[in-house]
C-alpha cells in the first residue's frame, strides 16, 4: 500500500496518512533493517518450514488418502466419498467412537481428585515432599509398562485387584475379559496415571493465589468451603480450562492402554477405541485409505469440541488486577 | 527485497536438503563395502541367533548387514510404515496373509530365478514352507505359482502333556501315534481335574485352550472348516464346525476341566501349564527352549479328534522376502537363501530352540537325536510333512473377515448362547467381509 492508495480511500475512511510514515521513511528504515529482517527470517523459516512439511502437508495428504481405496502400500485409487459413507454403517466405528467418549468419564473424576490432592498436598504435613513425588512417578514412567503391570493386577484369578477384593470376602471379575468391567477398569488406570500431572498444575494454580484474599475472606467470617467455592476454584479456572483441553485431546486419542491391556479390543469390541480401530484397519487389514477416513473424522470432532470449549470459556474468563 | 527472499529461499533449500539427508541411509560404504538391510521381528533368542548366523555371513562374503529388529507387535506397522516412507529394507520377513498384498503392490521382488540359479535344494526344505510363498496373481500356496520368498521356518502347532502329572496320577500315557478320541481326552482331563493340597478349591486342571489358536485342530478333526477350497465361501455354518465349537465352550461349561471361562484368553493358562498345573497343552518349536526348563517332563502327542477325520492342526509359517527396490538385488537374495538353507546358519537357529530346522536332513537329524526333549520331536516333522494345514486366512488377501468370527464369540465360551445360534449369525458378516477381501484383492491385482 502506498500513499496514493490511502489518499483516494473514500472520504468516510479515517484518512491516517499524516500519522503514516511516508515512503522514503519507510525505504530508510527498510534500508536500516535489512540486515535484521534478513536474520528474522532465517529465524522464523524453520519453524514455519517444519509446519509446512510436517503438518500441512500431511494434512493435506491425508484429506486425499481420505478420498481414496489404497492398501497402503501400492496405488491409490480415488473413489470420492466411498470410505466416509462406508464408515456411516460401520457398527465397529460407531462402537469405538462411544467406547472413546464413554473413557473420557475419567476426565472430570481425575480432575476433582487432582483438585482436592493438590489442595491437601498444599498444607504443610509431614512428608508431603515424597507424597508429591509419589503422585508424580505414574506420569514419567512408560504408559507401555504401567500396562502391563496393570494387567496382572487386574487378572481374574491371581490379580493384585481380586486379590484385595477376597480379603472383603468379594468374588471380583476378570476385569479386562468383562464386557461391564473393561472400560471402568482402564478407567480407573488412566485417572490413577494422570494424577500425579494435574495435581501439580493444581499446585501451582494454589500457590500463585495471593494470600490476600483469604484473609480478607477469613476476616468476612468465610468458612473452608466458601474460601474454596469463591476464591481457590475460580483462581484455579485457568488451569482446569487447560486440563480440559488438553484432556480431552488426550482422550480421544487413548490407544496404548487398550491395545496392550486388551490386544483384540476386548470382548465384543467392548474396549476398542477409536484410535486402536483406526489402526487396526490400517496396519492389520491394510485399508489405509479407509483408516485415514476415520482419523479426518476424529480430527474435526476435536477440533470442534475445543472450539466449543474456548467459545464458552471466553464467557468464564476474568481477570484481576 | 528481492535479495532477501533469495537469502531465506537458499536457507530454506538447504534445511530442506539436511532434512532429507538424515532422513536417507548410505547404502554403500565409503570403502566400496555392499550394506544391505534385514528387517526382521523376534525375542531376544531369536536376535542373539540370527546376530551369530549374519555374522558368519558378512565373513564369508563380505556384505554388511543392518539389523533392524522389532517386538512382534509391531513388525506390520513398522514395515509398512517404511514402505510408505520409500524405505523399504532389502530383505525382510514377510507374513503368509499379507503375501499378497505386497506383491500387488510391487514390494516384493519374484525371486524365482535367483533361487533357482543359486543352487538351493528346495525339496529339501518343507515343501508347504516353499509353497506359502509362491502366488501366480491369484492363487497363493500352489506350486506353480512365482516364488516371493523363501520360509524362513514353518511353525507345526503341536500338543503336549505333562508327563509327570500324568504318572502321577497312574494314568496311562497317551499313545504318541494313535490320537485321543474327544471322549478318551475329556476323560483323563476329569481325571487329572482335582484339588491338590485339600483347601476345597480346584488347583489342577485337565486342560487350558485358547480359542483364537484352539479351534482350528477341533473343526478340523470333525471334518468341518472356515471356508471352501478356493476361499470364496465362509464355511462356518455348518454343523460339524458348530459341534466343534460347542465342544470347545463344554470343555469349560459342562466338563468343568479347565480353568474359569475368562481365562482361554488371557495368558494365565500359559502360565499355569509352565507352573505344572495343568495336564494338556498345545506346545509350539517357539516355546521349547522355555518347556525344556520347566520343572517337569512333558512330551508331544497328536492332538485329540472331535470326529472321525483324523487328528489335524495348524502349520503356520514365516518368511524372508526381498524388496524389489533394492540396489543389490544378487546379495540380497543371497542373504534369503543363507538364513533359510544354509546347513551352518540353520544349526545357529536350531540351537538356540526356537524352530524346527528348515531342511529335511537336518531335521529328521534333529529328531532322532538320543536326548532330543521333548522326546517325540517326531511329532513337529510330522505335522510338517503330513497333516499340518494352513491357518484359515493364510491364503487370503487380509484376515478382516477371519477376525470377525472371535469378536463376538465370548457368550458362546461362556455358556450364554448355543454355537449354532452364534455361528449362523456370524457366517454372513464374515461372508460379507470375505467378499470384500476377494473384491479388493481383484481391484489390487488389476491395478
Amino acid at each position: 500500500m502506498t500513499e496514493v492508495a490511502a489518499d483516494t480511500a473514500p472520504p468516510t475512511a479515517p484518512r491516517a496518512s499524516a500519522a503514516r510514515p511516508t515512503l522514503r521513511d519507510r525505504r530508510a528504515r527498510n534500508r536500516l533493517h535489512r540486515v535484521e529482517h534478513r536474520w528474522a527470517l532465517a529465524f522464523v523459516a524453520p519453524p514455519v518450514l517444519g509446519f509446512l512439511l510436517f503438518t500441512l502437508y500431511p494434512v493435506g495428504f491425508a484429506v486425499y488418502a481420505s478420498l481414496t481405496s489404497w492398501n497402503g502400500l501400492g496405488p491409490m485409487r480415488f473413489v470420492g466419498l466411498e470410505n466416509y459413507v462406508t464408515l456411516l454403517g460401520d457398527e465397529y466405528f460407531r462402537l469405538s467412537m462411544f467406547n472413546t467418549f464413554f473413557y473420557m468419564i475419567g476426565i472430570p473424576v481425575g480432575l476433582v481428585l487432582a483438585l482436592l490432592l493438590a489442595i491437601a498436598l498444599n498444607r504443610k504435613i509431614p512428608g508431603r515432599t515424597a507424597f508429591r513425588t509419589i503422585y508424580y512417578i505414574p506420569v514419567i514412567s512408560s504408559l507401555a509398562a504401567i500396562a502391563i503391570v496393570w494387567q496382572f493386577a487386574y487378572n481374574g484369578d491371581f490379580g493384585l485387584v481380586n486379590q484385595v477384593l477376597s480379603w472383603f470376602g468379594i468374588q471380583g471379575p476378570d476385569w479386562l475379559q468383562n464386557t461391564a468391567t473393561v472400560k471402568p477398569a482402564i478407567i480407573l488406570m488412566a485417572v490413577w496415571k494422570g494424577l500425579g500431572y494435574s495435581m501439580l498444575l493444581y499446585l501451582a494454580a494454589i500457590q500463585s493465589v495471593p494470600a490476600s484474599l483469604y484473609e480478607a475472606a477469613s476476616l468476612d467470617g468465610a468458612n473452608a468451603f466458601q474460601k474454596l467455592r469463591s476464591i481457590t476454584l475460580p483462581m484455579v479456572r485457568p488451569v482446569t480450562f487447560f486440563l480440559v483441553v488438553t484432556n480431552i485431546i488426550a482422550g480421544a486419542q487413548i490407544f496404548t492402554e487398550i491395545n496392550i491391556m486388551t490386544p483384540t479390543g476386548g470382548p465384543e469390541m467392548s474396549s476398542a477405541s477409536i484410535v486402536w480401530y483406526i489402526v487396526r484397519k490400517a496396519f492389520r487389514y491394510q485399508q489405509m485409505g479407509y483408516a485415514t477416513a476415520m482419523s479426518i473424522v476424529l480430527g474435526i470432532l476435536v477440533f470442534v469440541i475445543t472450539l466449543i470449549q474456548f467459545r464458552l470459556n471466553r464467557r468464564n474468563s476474568f481477570s484481576i488486577e | 527485497m528481492k535479495r532477501t527472499r533469495l537469502a531465506a529461499g537458499a536457507l530454506c533449500v538447504a534445511m530442506a536438503g539436511a532434512l532429507t539427508l538424515t532422513a536417507c541411509s548410505g547404502d554403500s560404504g565409503d570403502d566400496g563395502t555392499k550394506t544391505l538391510t534385514f528387517m526382521f521381528r523376534g525375542g531376544p533368542d531369536e536376535k542373539a541367533a540370527y546376530e551369530a548366523a549374519i555374522d558368519r555371513y558378512t565373513e564369508a562374503t563380505g556384505v554388511e548387514v543392518e539389523m533392524i529388529v522389532t517386538d512382534a507387535d509391531q513388525y506390520a506397522t513398522k514395515l509398512q510404515a517404511a514402505v510408505a516412507g520409500n524405505n523399504v529394507p532389502d530383505v525382510f520377513y514377510i507374513e503368509q496373509a499379507t503375501l499378497q498384498s505386497y506383491v500387488s503392490s510391487g514390494i516384493l521382488m519374484d525371486i524365482t530365478d535367483e533361487v533357482a540359479e543359486s543352487g538351493v535344494d528346495l525339496d529339501n526344505i518343507w515343501q508347504y514352507g516353499v509353497d506359502s510363498y509362491r502366488f501366480d496373481g491369484t492363487v497363493q500356496g500352489t506350486p506353480d505359482g512365482a516364488l516371493y520368498g523363501l520360509p524362513k521356518d514353518v511353525g507345526p502347532f503341536s500338543f503336549g502333556y505333562n508327563k509327570t502329572m500324568l504318572e502321577e496320577a497312574g494314568i496311562e500315557l497317551p499313545d504318541p501315534d494313535e490320537p485321543l478320541t474327544w471322549e478318551e481326552f475329556v476323560e483323563i482331563c476329569k481325571t487329572l481335574t482335582t484339588d491338590t493340597d485339600g483347601d476345597g478349591a480346584v488347583d489342577q486342571w485337565g486342560t487350558g485352550l485358547n480359542v483364537q489358536w484352539n479351534l482350528q485342530s477341533m473343526v478340523w478333526s470333525n471334518g468341518g472348516d472356515w471356508t471352501n477350497a478356493d476361499h470364496t465361501q465362509v464355511t462356518v455354518d455348518t454343523p460339524e464346525f458348530a459341534e466343534a465349537l460347542q465342544k470347545f465352550a463344554d470343555l469349560t461349561n459342562v466338563d468343568q476341566v479347565t480353568p474359569s471361562a475368562s481365562d482361554a484368553a488371557t495368558l494365565d493358562t500359559y502360565q499355569r501349564w509352565m507352573a505344572g498345573e495343568i495336564g494338556f497343552f498345545p506346545v509350539g518349536p517357539w516355546d521349547v527352549s522355555v518347556y525344556n526348563d520347566l520343572d517337569f517332563e512333558y512330551d508331544l502327542i497328536p492332538w485329540p479328534t472331535v470326529g472321525d477325520a483324523g487328528s489335524a492342526t495348524w502349520l503356520g509359517s514365516l518368511g524372508i522376502g526381498v524388496s524389489a527396490m533394492t540396489e543389490h538385488p544378487q546379495e540380497a537374495v543371497n542373504l534369503v537363501t543363507y538364513l533359510s538353507a544354509d546347513a551352518e546358519a540353520q544349526q545357529t537357529l536350531v540351537d538356540a530352540n526356537i524352530q524346527v530346522p528348515n531342511l529335511i536332513d537336518v531335521a529328521e537329524e534333529w529328531a532322532a537325536a538320543e536326548d532330543a526333549e521333548p522326546a517325540n520331536r517326531q511329532e513337529f516333522l510330522d505335522i510338517a510333512q503330513d497333516y499340518g494345514r494352513a491357518m484359515p486366512a493364510a491364503f487370503t488377501y487380509g484376515a478382516e473377515w477371519y477376525d470377525e468370527l472371535w469378536t463376538n464369540i465370548q457368550p458362546v465360551l461362556d455358556g450364554e448362547q448355543t454355537a449354532e445360534d452364534y455361528l449362523a449369525e456370524t457366517q454372513p458378516k464374515m461372508q460379507a467381509l470375505l467378499d470384500e477381501s476377494l473384491a479388493n484383492a481383484e481391484m489390487a491385482a488389476g491395478g
